[in-house]
Parts: C-alpha cells; structure tokens; sequence
C-alpha cells in the first residue's frame, strides 16, 4: 500500500510538470525507557509515518509532506509541492542542477541479532532499572539523581525518483545509558556512562546494548561523582589536552563535521546554523590539522550511528576522506552542492531527512577520526604534564566553525606520565585549525563508535542521528580551565 | 481537521480507553502546519509544506501508566493508540510518585489568536516578500553580497480531554520572518540580523527586517580585535530572550527536584537587580504561543518568576506529575506534546521580561567602554547552580567608547554566570520586542565576562 500512495504521489507530480520528483515514503517507530531515583519517569512508544514529495518545476526546488496517507490527501500534497516550487522559481538566480548518480533497485537493512522492539519491554526496563539502583546505593546521602535510559528507533522507507530508483531501507539503532548526579552544599556534580545526555547508540540490535552492561559500570559511574565534589578545580592555565573519546566525539562533530558540510560552505545554512571557515577556495590545499589528523564520512562503517545503505537523494553508501595527513580534501554534499562545484566523484551521499516531512538536507553520516598508532596507556606515560579530560559535558562553538569551548564531567591532571589527580569543572578553548594542528598522538587500542542522536540542523529544524569513530588524542598547548 | 474535531477524537480516545479499562485517561489530538520559503545567496533554494497530525494518549492503571504517540487521527489510528497504550501500562511497574491526571478547571479561551489567513497562507505570498527581502537588502549597498533567511506561515492547534473531565483546546497561526545579511568589502565580511515573530503575516514587517538586518551587516564590515576581558554591555532583545531561556531552565520543577536549580540555592533572596522583574503568562498577547491552556488542559497562570530581583518557592513551574510529587497543583505549564518524541516536564514559553523607561539611545549614552551585542549564539549551560553559561556574540558586535557606537569588533565569547550578569542590570528598555519565546527590552549591564575572540 505504502508502495502505491508513493507512486501516485510520483505520477501527480511528474504529470503537473515536474523536470525531476522524489518521493519518500518513511514510517518511524520509536521506543523511550526512562528510570529516575527507581521510578519509571518514561515508559514510551512513537508511530510517525508519512509522504514527503520532492520536485525540480522551472528549475527551482518544491517540497510537501503529510501524514494523512489517504489517496486525496496524498494527490494534495504533490500538487502541492509542484506550486511550492512554482513560487520558488519568482525568486531564482540559477536552475538547480543535479550531479548524475544511478537510480539503482535495491534494498539495505541494519545487521542486528536481536530485534530491540521484540525484547520484551519487562527485560530492558528490569536491565536500566538495575543499573540506576547500583548507581543509587553508592551513596543515599551524596547521589541525589540517578537516571538510566533505554531509546530505540526503526526506520522503514521507500525511495522513489522520476530517474527510476527504487529503494526499500530499514534502519533500526538503539542504545542507552546512566547518569548520576552527587551534590552537597549547593555544588553539583554528574558522571554519566558510556557517555552523557542518554548515553551511547550504534545501528544495530538489543545485543549492543547488552554489550554496554550498564549495571556493571554503575558503581564506579556514581563513585567518580562522589569523587568530584571533594576534587579541585579544574586550573586557568595553557597545557597538553589529552581528550577521551567520549568528549572527542563531540569535537570531531562540531569542529570538523559542520564545517566539511557543503552547503554551509556555499551559503544556505547562513541564516541559521552559519556558514564555515573551510571555504571552496581551501579546498585540497588547507592546512587543517597536523599530519596525523586524517578524518573520513564514511556511511558504511559497521555499527555507525550515521550508517545506512542510500542516502535519502538515492545515492548509496560512501566512505569519503575530509581530512587527509592534515589537509583539507573534501566536503560532506549532496547531488546540487557537488553539482555546483563539479565535485568529480559527485554526491558524498550525505543527503538525510529526519522525517517523511523534512526536505533532505547535507548531513553527516559517520565523521571518523582514523586511529593512530599509540596505545592509550603509552599516550599518558609519554605526557610529563597536561590534563586528560573526560565525557563531554557542555559545548558551545562559533558560526563559522573557529571558535569553540567544550567542558567535561571530569577531568585528571597528569604529571610525570601518570593521572595523578582528579579535577572538576574542566573547559578548554581555541580555534579549530590551530587545535587540531597541535595534535600530535592519536591512539588507535580504544577506537569506536560513538552515536550521536541530536544534531540540529536547518530550517524549519530537524534532528538527525550521526556517528562518530574516535579514540583518545592529545593536543598541546591548548587553553584549558575557562570557567 | 478543525479545532472541533480535534476535541471529538480526543474525547473518544479517552472513552475508548476507559471502556478498556484504563483508571484514568488523557488524550491529546494535534494538527501542526509549517509552511516555509526559505532564501540563501540571494535566491530561494528551499521552500517546504508540512501538514502533520498526531494523537498522544495516556493512561493509568494502577499507577502503571502507558504513554503512545501516533502521528495520525484517523478511527483505526486511536484505537491502535488506545490498545497500545494500555498494553504498555499493563507491563510498566507502577509510578508511586504519580498522583493523578490533573482535575478539570475552567478557562476562558482567548480571542484573535488565529488568522485564518496566515495559517492557510500561499507560497508565492512568500516568495514575493522572501524576493522583496532580498531586494531591499541589496539596495542598502553595493557591496551587500548575499541575502539569507526565511519566511514561516503556518499554525498549530491541539485539543486535550481527560477522564475526570478536562476539556480543553487551543489554536494559533503563526507568521516569523527572518533575514540574514552578509556584506563584503576589501576582503572583509559583514553580517546583520533582524526577525518578526507573530500570529499574523499583517504584523510581519518586511521593509524594516530587511533593513535592518542589512543595516547592521554594511555596519560590521572589517571588525577591529577587542580584548577578552570585562565589559559594560548592551544587549539588544535577542541577545537577552536566548540568554533568560537558558536562565529559565533553574524555574522549572524538574531542574528545582533534581537539585541543579539556582532558585533551589537561593530561596527568598534577591538574585538579580531589583528592577528585574520576569513573569511567565501565556495569556498575555504580547507572547508569542499564547494560550489558555497547557498541554495536559490546566489554564495557563501568570507565574512571576522574578519580582524585585527576588526569586523563591513561587518562581517555580509545575505540569501535575512535578507538582503532585510535592503534594502542590500544577502552575499550567506542561509541555503540549506537538512532537512524537515530546518532552516530559514543564517548560516556560511565555516569558516577559518588564520594560524600564530608557531607550537603547539613552544605554549607549550611558557606557564609557563596553560592547553592544545584538544576538548570542551556540548558548550552552557550564554551571547548573550558578548559571554560568558560554556562547558567542553574531551578527553585529560593536565596542561603545565615550557614549557612542566607535567601530565594529569581531565575534567575542562570553563565559560568565548570568546570575551575576543580570545582578548588574544597570538599565532596562523601555520597548519590548517579542522573541520566540520571551518578550523581552534591551538591557544595559555593568559587565559582561568576555573570554575569546573569534577569528573574522
């Protein structure tokens, strides 16, 4: 049925007139377990599902979606997309071109073992429930907030285009964690496990996160907290930065993600999210980074948040070098962007939608850090003084991608090659190409993904779920203790 | 689907799950509209429209509650969502922090929140003012190089019933305009901002956006550096709507519970300068969401948050499941679950802040050394309990010296508690410009932490 509503959609909006159409018929279904101080706070289900049309009329862009999925509504809805890209061609400059790719037929679907919607919803509640009680007895007096969390998504959609393609995906991701938040006299500390603001999320089944084994980091998760609130204070000064993947990952997403995306580099974010300092004259010459920077967009990546198996324009799968020994080499596009700057291998297949009601928009896929050659343990002993810092707590960075200040939930000084104290309330600053060119050790034994499900982006806003592969990296002279 | 009809599907859904043995129900029937032209280099490149629809229902048994939500109205969609619902509720362990779906009570509805004009408004109605943007942008100067922005029409509309008999709806249209622009001269860049927020295209003034947004971009051409340090500043209504949501969070119950709000730290003290006075009331017109109700049907109170610079037990924001954890009545504040993956908890989308009697005029007469700030960005929390937040200045950041506006200067960040920032209210505007969502005047603080600069 779904298949039908959608060709109707195609065959209204090619008939009125449309030089190109895609049509994406998506349906959603979300899953949201919530445990606080042993209370089920959130025990939630979500069923979204709809049609977004797509269409090139007079050379400019319309776009329409509904979730009304009857016959009439979804002829409405394409003719109306035809008239909204009517009134975009009274305020064009140029015709929108699109870079070639195949309309292929095909379908993916997410590799899992265990479906996460069929584990019976007792089993995942009793698991974040045992891990929130760990957590919550290491101390009565001291954790005042213990929460654990369960989030799980299913994505089913069709691809249609005027071209011919024809894609069927199913991409399902799910993933938790815990966090606790020990207080006294007014100051407040939070430790949170695998990472923080929910947790950690890869594309796959409930066996990933059964392999989190949340209770079994719950006690030294609550511990940590407690152990913060009698820590000093992070210290105003300049130093070596060592940064655990947990904060690294959100690093790579602001300071290197946003700014390789295309569409921000030629101006059609600026009203919103800004544009970037990686402008399309540094492309292949800019010194981004020091040579053992090499970061890729790869949509493959197995396990990847950001990974799937065609992009929401069609164009399958890619692995794509941004960063290579430090140089700026290509952008995050889609099928217009890369037109317009005649990107030789086209598309980097990073067109995603949040929703059948979104128009698709550049968006990362998985933004990876490739390892280095270190071990993390080498790393630190190499270190005679510096700080390495943990989970990232707060984050904040410019319009163009330069300068940015991230804190962290915890931190450790390290003197003569060894974490020699704790320390709280650790920021660091600086500008994205000085910071990374300053790295100088990437380590290559704790590489993984990490899942982040709340990228903003555009307007009207959407949501996107991306990855990031990292490990620990080390950076010198880098400004640290803001705050 | 009309406001009527609306209530009727969540008057049935909660029938229907009390007919299948649901204690209690609350059923929650939506209709979003977003219609949105939006323009970058000058030319539209995105132009959207969205009709999106969805039921949320929730039922308690026994205190096990079952939460769903669907993104459609039609008769097989609620009774799935009822069904389900109640499945959930039957596996969940009981919630014992929770006391009950909040009791009806009578509101009053509120007139002319809805144009029906603006809700159902045409795209080349949108494109003929996202063109007419651009073109006056460009007539600023020459040297004006790309026009930027969006144009939004559109509506949103839920009705909300429960079993005890709550009965309740609410429907606004909304109309917001924005515009970017982005001057270059002798290599250098300019940007400037401005933006309308209403519930009418009527009240969109598209001249005096354009103008002034191209204004402030021909105006922050070649920025001097100015030193990180502290300053007086000027903060135009952009810059303090993004920076009190922030600070709003330490008023909500949810934050108040956990222990990381500010308000928790600092009952019955005066936290801010006397002449801060901050109020939540979605009755109020001069807000842009306005409504009678909340998302669970609890009539919208006016909340003062801050009186006198005082802030106390009182400044804090309930929906019924915080304020039955303290044996207290929810303040009208739930959150409207517009969304699928909707929030739970309170939240504050109504806020005004209280005009003084100077003008921006008069502030920048006032300050020997300080900097105008006409919008923050990328704003994140540091600090919970003292409110320090970090975030940058965009869109035209100017150095005061003597009393008068001297020379552009390049983006800065601040990092600072805002605790202190608004202690230091020197003087408040005496006009008030609505955000999305706070109303909010210009104010003169006595200093403002600047820990960065950003490269041009």
């Amino acid at each position: 049925m779904s298949e039908d509503l959608a060709r109707v959609a195609l065959r209204t909006v090619q008939k009125l007139g449309a030089s190109y159409a895609d049509v994406r018929y998506v349906r959603i279904e979300s899953e949201n377990l919530h445990v606080k101080k042993g209370v089920p706070e959130e025990i939630r289900k979500g069923v979204l599902a709809g049609i977004g049309v797509r269409a090139i009329v007079k050379g400019a862009w319309g776009f329409a979606g509904t979730t009304t999925l009857k016959r009439a509504s979804i002829v409405d809805t394409a003719k109306k997309a035809y008239k909204v890209a009517c009134a975009s061609a009274r305020a064009k400059k140029t015709d929108v071109k699109l870079s070639p790719t195949l309309a292929k037929k095909a379908k993916y679907s997410t590799p899992f073992k265990k479906d996460p919607f069929k584990v019976p919803l007792q089993e995942k509640l009793d698991a974040i429930k045992a891990a929130e009680r760990t957590a919550a007895a290491e101390s009565k007096d001291l954790i005042r907030t213990s929460s654990s969390f369960f989030r799980a998504h299913r994505e089913r959609k069709l691809f249609l285009s005027s071209e011919g393609a024809k894609i069927n995906q199913t991409i399902v991701w799910c993933g938790g964690g815990l966090s606790a938040t020990a207080i006294k006299n007014g100051d407040v500390q939070v430790r949170s496990y695998p990472a923080s603001f929910r947790g950690n999320f890869n594309t796959a089944g409930y066996e990933f996160f059964e392999s989190l084994d949340l209770a079994g980091h719950a006690s030294e998760t609550a511990r940590e907290a407690i152990q913060l609130l009698s820590a000093e204070k992070c210290p105003s000064t300049t130093t070596t930065l060592i940064t655990a993947g947990d904060q690294l990952a959100l690093q790579v997403h602001e300071s290197c993600g946003h700014p390789t995306e295309l569409d921000r580099a030629l101006g059609t974010e600026a009203d919103y999210a800004g544009t970037s300092f990686l402008t399309t004259d540094k492309l292949g010459t800019f010194k981004y980074g020091s040579p053992k920077v090499n970061i890729s967009a790869d949509a493959t990546t197995p396990g990847g948040l950001g990974t799937f198996g065609y992009d929401d324009e069609g164009v399958p799968a890619k692995n794509i070098p941004l960063i290579k020994r430090g140089v700026f080499v290509n952008y995050q596009s889609s099928r217009e962007t890369a037109a317009l700057l005649n990107l030789p291998k086209g598309s980097s297949g990073g067109m995603r939608a949040d929703s059948p009601l979104a128009m698709p928009i550049v968006r990362m896929t998985n933004i990876n850090l490739l390892p280095g050659d270190w071990k993390v343990e080498e790393l630190i002993r190499d270190t005679q003084e510096g700080i390495l810092m943990l989970t990232n707590k707060s984050w904040s960075i410019d319009d163009r991608r330069l300068n940015f200040q991230f804190g962290t939930e915890a931190a450790w000084l390290i003197r003569s090659g060894s974490k020699e104290q704790m320390i709280k309330q650790a920021t660091y600053t600086g500008i994205t190409h000085q910071f990374w060119g300053s790295c100088d050790a990437v380590s290559n034994d704790d590489w993984h993904m990490h899942g982040t499900p709340t990228c903003g982006k555009g307007v009207p806003g959407q949501v996107m779920y991306v990855g990031h592969g990292v490990s620990t990296a080390r950076f010198r002279n880098v400004q640290v203790g803001i705050a | 689907m009309s406001l009527e009809n609306l209530s009727e599907v969540a008057r049935k859904a909660t029938r229907l799950a009390i007919k299948k043995g649901a204690d209690q129900a609350e059923a929650t029937a939506y209709t979003l509209v977003e219609d949105l032209t939006r323009f970058a280099n000058s030319q539209i490149h995105q132009n959207v429209a969205t009709h999106k629809e969805g039921l949320r229902v929730r039922v308690v048994l026994k205190k096990r509650i079952g939460d769903l939500a669907v993104g459609a109205l039609d008769p097989p969609s609620i009774l799935s969502a009822v069904r389900d619902s109640i499945k959930i509720a039957k596996l969940s362990p009981p919630n014992e922090l929770f006391k009950s779906l909040p009791e009806p009570k009578k509101y009053t509805a509120l007139r002319g929140t809805f144009d029906r004009r603006t809700a159902a408004c045409d795209p080349n109605f949108r494109a003929d003012n996202a063109k007419r943007a651009i073109q006056i942008a460009h007539d600023k100067a020459n040297f004006v190089k790309a026009v930027a922005g969006s144009y939004m029409t559109g509506s949103s509309s839920f009705a909300v019933a429960n079993s005890l008999g709550t009965d309740a709806k609410a429907q606004v249209s909304l109309a917001q305009m924005a515009v970017t622009v982005i001057s270059k001269k002798k290599g250098s860049e300019g940007h400037g901002y401005y933006s309308g927020f209403a519930r009418s295209t009527r009240e969109i003034d598209v001249d005096t956006i354009a103008e002034k947004a191209a204004d402030k971009s021909v105006k922050t051409i070649q920025p001097a550096r100015l030193e990180p340090g502290e300053y007086e500043a000027v903060l135009a209504p952009d810059a303090v709507a993004l920076s009190l949501y922030y600070v709003s969070n330490g008023f909500l119950a949810t934050w108040f519970q956990d222990g990381t709000s500010f308000v928790k730290y600092n009952l019955g003290k005066q936290v801010f300068d006397e002449k801060f006075n901050l109020k939540d009331d979605g009755r109020d017109m001069a807000t842009l969401y306005v409504s009678p109700v909340d998302g669970e049907g609890v009539p919208k109170q006016a909340l003062s948050l801050v009186k006198k610079g005082f802030v106390d037990e009182r400044s804090i924001s309930y929906d019924s499941y915080t304020a039955g954890k303290e044996g207290k009545k929810s303040t009208g504040h739930a959150s409207v679950p517009f969304i699928e993956a909707f929030a739970a908890g309170p939240d504050l989308v109504n806020m005004l802040l209280a005009p003084g009697d100077v003008s921006e005029e008069e502030m920048i007469k006032e300050t020997s050394r300080g900097v105008y700030v006409s919008r923050f960005w990328y704003v994140r929390t540091v600090n919970q309990p003292r409110m320090i937040l970090t975030g940058l200045t965009r869109d035209g950041t100017f150095l005061i010296e003597n009393g008068e506006i001297t020379k552009p200067v390049r983006n800065l960040r601040f990092t600072d508690s805002f605790l202190d920032v608004y202690k230091g209210t020197q003087m408040i505007g005496k006009d008030q410009e609505r955000q999305t969502l706070a109303t909010v005047p210009t104010l003169k603080v006595s200093k403002l932490r600047f820990t960065g600069v950003s490269e041009e």
